[in-house]
């Protein structure tokens, strides 16, 4: 059985960091584990030993138990046109101006390719654990709605109101209802466009079953799926991190717990400059106070309102570039859930 | 236009600009180009609607909504009226805007240029996309006009063009962090600016930059621990600042718990720039 970590969270709170962080602990614990990354920060990925952007897991060369795959989006986007279409439709589609313009630009194709991917490599059942660094988009909420708005995106309101319903064959015959709307549309965007989106549309849905199907899939992986939400104590990642207590409930996903970076010692709150302290000493430790001072109510009231499980990690000045070092990142965690990642804490 | 890489403080230091412009009395529009939250909780308000709102004299700020900015933009922009917001066309045309490129972006640059052809604003700010997005925010106008052969929407897409261009009618302003993926992607950022050319150079604005620590001293206790992780960061951040040097630098802020009061800093900064 492969347990499913996904790390989520605003962008730049130090998903990935995390991720790789727990990874390692994981790895040196005896579990074959696996770390999907999109983008990383190029010592992280050194660090991991992924300098190759592909969607190939590879086996770290020190660590025989740590794996890491680095996501290419837009190709695992491809996938979908060669997985789901036949040849001669899928070779029409990679062609295609829109759907280059949908698989670069669809807000939820990257999140939708993170999570196929993720799903694959989870049902592969060749790892004990599988943690997933998901994009940053909607601060990791539209992951787990990425499948679903594929299957609407291929399934196509649009498409469905311009044929007027059931598939009309490769020409598309606009309904009569939509007649009137669309000389309206023909003298705004010029003549053809609608047309030619409509001729897109309807390839991408000899997809439809398919990429329904591949979603259900995918939505059943992500609900079996520890969560993690990280954020740093700042009020914009703070803000995407309590959609996941407001939005989530229909996605049935609860986190397991908010994992606050780049945490100041609890201790300085409260600490005062000895005497004979220098001004610039006295002013520095009161400015840092001030700041240890912000995060804890922010951790506070986020707890307090919301009932999460709050973990944090300590702030280390320069970002970890080996394997040792991502290790030492959460020596201080012990206030993570460690158990729902198959692990004790220490 | 603000633009910069996600939790870099885009929306801090547009509301910053805006408060900025208001104190030097001038009519400022700032405007929520991405989804809604940040810019509001910046100037203390509750959620911002389409139709600008006066939140103290001189200084008004809305939220871009897709559907409405459609249909004022084929109201009044394409002459076509009596439509809908809930109706099939406003419906059909925001399934097109999520297919087809550019649409989506367009109605949304269309709307920030209309307010600066309106005579309403002395300066319009617009918390922009962030710069994964800028691209095809800003090619808007050049995709609509590939593909699109003829007809109205295409002759407006012409005239963005050159709105964006025109040095003295559009700024775009880049807010970096001193770390490494901030900086890569603002590096990123810049080349592609520099190549396509659809706008001036833009500033770029380095934010929570850490002042160096005077005393070198490291005695025991929090004091001296404060001190350490100061010159860490302040050493780490010094090895991005030289690779990317900013044009301005703002503070980190230790402490500032409101949105608000970040905002009020900011504008403070933004004074002692000029």
């Amino acid at each position: 059985m492969t347990r499913t970590v996904l790390i989520t969270g605003a962008g730049g709170v130090g998903k990935t960091t995390v991720a790789a962080a727990l990874g390692v602990k994981a790895a040196r614990s005896g579990m074959r584990t696996l770390v999907v990354t999109v983008d990383p920060a190029r010592r992280l990925a050194t660090a991991l030993g992924v300098e190759e952007l592909g969607n190939e897991p590879q086996p770290h060369a020190d660590e025989p138990e740590l794996w890491a795959a680095m996501l290419d989006a837009s190709a695992s986007w491809r996938a979908v046109a060669t997985r789901h279409a036949d040849p001669e439709v899928a070779a029409r589609l990679a062609d295609n101006e829109f759907f280059r313009a949908a698989s670069e630009h669809f807000p939820a194709s990257q999140s939708y390719a993170a999570a196929d991917q993720a799903a694959t490599f989870v049902q592969a059942q060749a790892w004990d654990l599988v943690i997933v660094d998901t994009p940053p988009s909607g601060g990791g909420i539209d992951f787990f709605a990425a499948p679903a708005q594929m299957a609407d995106l291929v399934g196509g309101r649009l498409l469905r109101w311009i044929t007027g319903g059931p598939l009309p064959g490769r020409r598309a015959f606009y309904n009569l209802a939509a007649k009137p709307v669309l000389r309206i549309a023909d003298s705004v965007l010029g003549s053809d466009l609608l047309e030619r989106v409509a001729e897109f549309l309807l390839d991408l849905r000899t997809t439809y079953d398919g990429v329904a199907q591949r979603g259900r899939e995918i939505e059943r992986v992500l609900a079996s799926a520890t969560v993690f939400v990280v954020t740093t104590s700042d009020p914009a990642p703070v803000r995407e991190a309590i959609k996941f207590y407001r939005e989530l409930p229909g996605l049935a996903v609860s986190p397991a717990a908010v994992i606050f970076n780049r945490i100041l010692p609890e201790g300085w709150a409260e600490a005062t400059a000895p005497p004979g302290t220098s001004v610039v000493l006295e002013q520095n430790l009161a400015r840092w106070a001030a700041e240890t001072l912000r995060q804890r109510d922010t951790r506070e009231e986020f707890s307090s309102r919301y009932g999460a499980h709050i973990a944090t990690i300590s702030w280390s000045p320069k970002p970890p570039t080996d394997l040792d070092g991502l290790a030492r990142l959460l020596d201080d965690s012990s206030d993570l859930p460690w158990e729902a990642v198959g692990m004790r804490a220490g | 236009m603000v633009s910069g890489k996600g939790g870099a403080g885009r929306s801090a230091v547009t509301a910053g600009l805006a408060l900025l412009g208001q104190r030097r009395g001038l009519r400022v529009l700032a405007m929520e180009m991405g989804s809604p939250g940040g810019l509001s909780a910046h100037f203390g308000t509750g959620p911002l609607e389409f139709e600008p709102m006066e939140l103290r004299p001189g200084l008004h700020a809305m939220q871009m909504v897709r559907s409405d900015a459609l249909l004022e933009y084929l109201a009044l922009q394409l002459g076509i009226k009596g439509l809908t917001r809930f109706g099939p066309f406003a419906r059909a045309f925001d399934a097109l805007a999520t297919t087809a490129p550019g649409i989506r972006e367009i109605i949304t640059i269309g709307k920030a240029i209309w307010e600066v052809r309106e005579d309403r604003w002395d300066v319009v700010i617009a918390d922009a996309p962030p710069t994964g997005q800028l691209g095809s925010f800003l090619r808007a106008p050049v995709t609509i006009s590939e593909l699109v052969p003829s007809g109205r929407i295409r002759t407006q897409a012409e005239t963005m063009q050159d709105m964006l261009r025109d040095q003295s009618l559009t700024e775009l302003v880049v807010v970096s962090l001193p770390e490494e993926l901030p900086v890569t992607e603002t590096e990123e950022t810049l080349a592609w600016l520099a190549k396509e050319d659809l706008v001036s150079p833009p500033t770029v604005i380095a934010n929570r930059v850490l002042d160096e620590l005077t005393d070198p001293d490291t005695p025991p206790g929090p004091v001296g621990e404060a001190a350490q992780l100061h010159r860490s960061l302040w050493a780490e951040q010094q090895i991005w600042l030289k690779r990317l040097p900013p044009d301005h630098s703002l503070p980190y802020l230790h402490g500032v718990f409101t949105p608000g009061e970040v905002a009020a800093r900011m504008a403070d900064e933004f004074e002692m720039f000029t």
